[in-house]
């Protein structure tokens, strides 16, 4: 079981908007005109809680997830993240601002191939501020791959390979984990294995945006924000912290 | 699952070896290309630095590229020779001659030119013969001539009812006027026929341009002589000088080009195949800057390796060419050097434009997602 682990202070103040969307609309221009990938969002997501975004294909969860990560910006409307706005920032601000604010759980893990797991939670510090071992190496014996912290991702299960993304996007502390499909490439026991962690990091503090279109790992989650056709449809009421069975 | 560990410390030239290593089928890709690249620009500019030196040295056996005549009126002023040595530079070769008409023991008239054989062997070095005579009664006998004589091996010549008997030195063959000719030491040719030189042949080292200078310099110092260039041979080295340098030049852009392409294919590939791991660094809080320092470094990693294997096997190449070519070594001139670095960058520049502009237009969630 992972060890306790603390968000920075801005998350640890319940009921403090850490993400706040108001209005936001994100459109592309496509070959057939211009395209609303995000229609008028608004919603606040606040210090340590647990949010599950949901919605088919193509109803705009890429679209909040790239907004959320700072990875874009609005077209209209306003963005906070940690009282920022987004949109205000140049782009080398919005990479400073990335690195320190927000952790990112990949699907596919997108560990670098040619980087050993310890090497692979490093690199979020080097792009950070500058790389610790001893922190990287602590990283991973929270998530308990102390002893695969010399592996390449190729020596590593899918679960493991997880399990290191976790421990990288929890290294720099940042006061918001982004989870894009967490479990989605996992078999049934590495996918207790990840909510089992996300549990921990949520109770520890942790403000969890998820993407997931699995309704079990939603159901862990204290709030559903439903996404169809780029709007947003919010489940308002938490709900209870429940315990994934498998 | 025991593996040997892996050297845990992360830097920036750490990524950047283990990014090389782990795709070594196109790192090492490019790097022929690159190295290729190199060696052609290296061996050619080589042998374009000498070129010019081993053309005219080339061209030097031809003969004289200037002939200066004096007429029956106006005969070569005393020490001429050594005012024209002193006005064409000191690198510059002369040869005298002096004519007369002479009966042979056959009663044949023939050509008899006195000459400085000394000088002549070094001026006209492609001329045909078994050796060079030394003895002051030798006679060279043109191939030609030398069946208007009874014996090849004591020539007796008359002119103006002074007999002679010189001791035959063997046959010169050149293709030319030279072949109806007899060839005698210039001191004996004049002390028997009285007659001075009356045409110099010399040889400016150089192109058009020096041997243009020359004549100027020559027919102001002797206006009363004719001096001429020797055209086809002036022109035509300048001509062949220019020719090869073209060729040269436009032989390294084919190539420079040729590998650009290769290489752009090369890093496209590259930065397409990691889209996603540089996707995940700018998620990580890379800032642009820093991707394509790391994209760009690769590149001139690979580039500058290109330079240092290139340059070694394109000095080896220039100096095979070189021995083979012109029979003499081309040492590695570290003057080409920046050259090719430049040359060896500018290729990788070109070749990075394209992946750098797919860095810059990079979408990380989309890609991160696997879209």
């Amino acid at each position: 079981m992972p060890e306790s682990i603390s968000p920075t202070e801005t998350e640890t103040r319940p009921g403090c908007a850490v993400i706040s969307l108001n209005g936001v609309t994100r459109e592309y221009a496509g070959h057939a005109g211009i395209v609303c990938a995000l229609d008028h969002a608004s919603f606040s997501i606040v210090a340590g809680e647990w949010v599950a975004i949901t919605g088919p294909s193509g109803s705009g969860k890429s679209t909040l997830v790239n907004l959320i990560g700072c990875l874009d910006r609005p077209t209209s409307g306003e963005l906070r993240i940690d009282g920022v706005d987004v949109a205000a920032m140049s782009a080398a601000e919005m990479d400073r601002f990335r690195a320190d604010k927000i952790g990112f759980i990949f699907q596919q893990f997108h560990l670098i191939p040619y980087l050993s797991a310890l090497e692979n939670v490093m690199l979020a510090q080097y792009f950070h501020s500058m790389t610790d071992e001893a922190e990287a190496r602590a990283a991973l014996a929270r998530v308990g791959l102390a002893h695969r912290a010399e592996h390449l991702p190729s020596e590593l299960s899918g679960g493991e390979q997880q399990r290191v993304c976790i421990a990288r996007a929890l290294i720099n502390n940042p006061p918001i984990l982004l989870a894009d499909e967490p479990t989605g490439n996992l078999d049934a026991a590495n996918q207790t294995i990840v909510a089992e962690l996300l549990q921990d990091l949520h109770r520890n503090g942790h403000t969890i945006v998820m993407v997931t279109h699995d309704p079990e790992m939603a159901a862990l989650a204290q709030r559903k924000i439903a996404l169809s056709h780029g709007k947003v449809f919010c489940h308002p009421v938490l709900s209870q912290v429940v315990t994934l069975k498998r | 699952m025991t593996k040997a560990p892996h050297k845990p410390r992360l830097s920036f030239t750490g990524m950047l070896r283990r990014s090389l290593v782990h795709r070594r089928a196109r790192s090492l890709s490019a790097l022929v290309a690159l190295t290729v690249s190199a060696a052609i620009a290296t061996a050619l500019l080589t042998l374009y630095a000498d070129l010019n030196t081993k053309l005219h040295k080339e061209f030097r056996n031809f003969g004289a590229n200037i002939v200066i005549t004096a007429s029956a009126s106006t005969p070569l002023p005393p020490n001429a020779l050594a005012e024209i040595q002193r006005t064409a530079g000191p690198d510059a070769l002369i040869a005298p001659f002096a004519y007369a008409v002479a009966s042979t023991d056959r009663g044949t008239s023939v050509v008899v030119a006195g000459t400085d054989f000394a000088s002549v062997a070094r001026l006209d070095s492609w001329w045909q013969l078994a050796h060079w005579p030394t003895a002051p009664n030798a006679a060279l006998l043109g191939n030609r001539a030398a069946n208007f004589v009874a014996d090849e091996h004591n020539v007796k010549l008359t002119y103006s009812g002074k007999a002679i008997t010189l001791i035959g030195a063997g046959r010169l063959t050149t293709g030319g006027d030279e072949d109806s000719r007899i060839y005698i030491p210039l001191a004996t040719f004049t002390q028997w026929t009285g007659i001075n030189p009356t045409v110099v042949e010399v040889q400016v080292p150089g192109g058009a341009v020096t041997v243009e200078a020359a004549l100027t310099r020559l027919r102001t110092q002797f206006p009363s002589l004719q001096i001429q260039p020797v055209r086809q041979l002036v022109e035509g080295e300048s001509r062949i000088v220019e020719r090869t340098h073209a060729l040269m030049y436009g032989s390294v852009l084919l190539i420079a080009l040729t590998v650009a392409v290769s290489v752009l294919a090369t890093l496209s590939a590259s930065v397409l195949e990691r889209r996603r791991d540089f996707a995940l660094m700018k998620a990580l809080g890379g800032s642009q800057t820093q991707l394509m320092s790391m994209f760009l470094l690769e590149a001139l990693v690979i580039a500058l390796a290109g330079v240092a294997l290139g340059y070694i096997a394109g000095s080896a190449v220039a100096w095979g060419i070189s021995q083979i070519n012109f029979h003499t070594a081309t040492l590695p001139r570290l003057s080409v050097l920046p050259l090719v670095l430049l040359l060896n960058i500018a290729i990788a520049a070109l070749a990075a434009l394209f992946p750098v502009r797919v860095l810059r237009t990079l979408q990380p969630a989309a890609l991160l997602k696997g879209e």
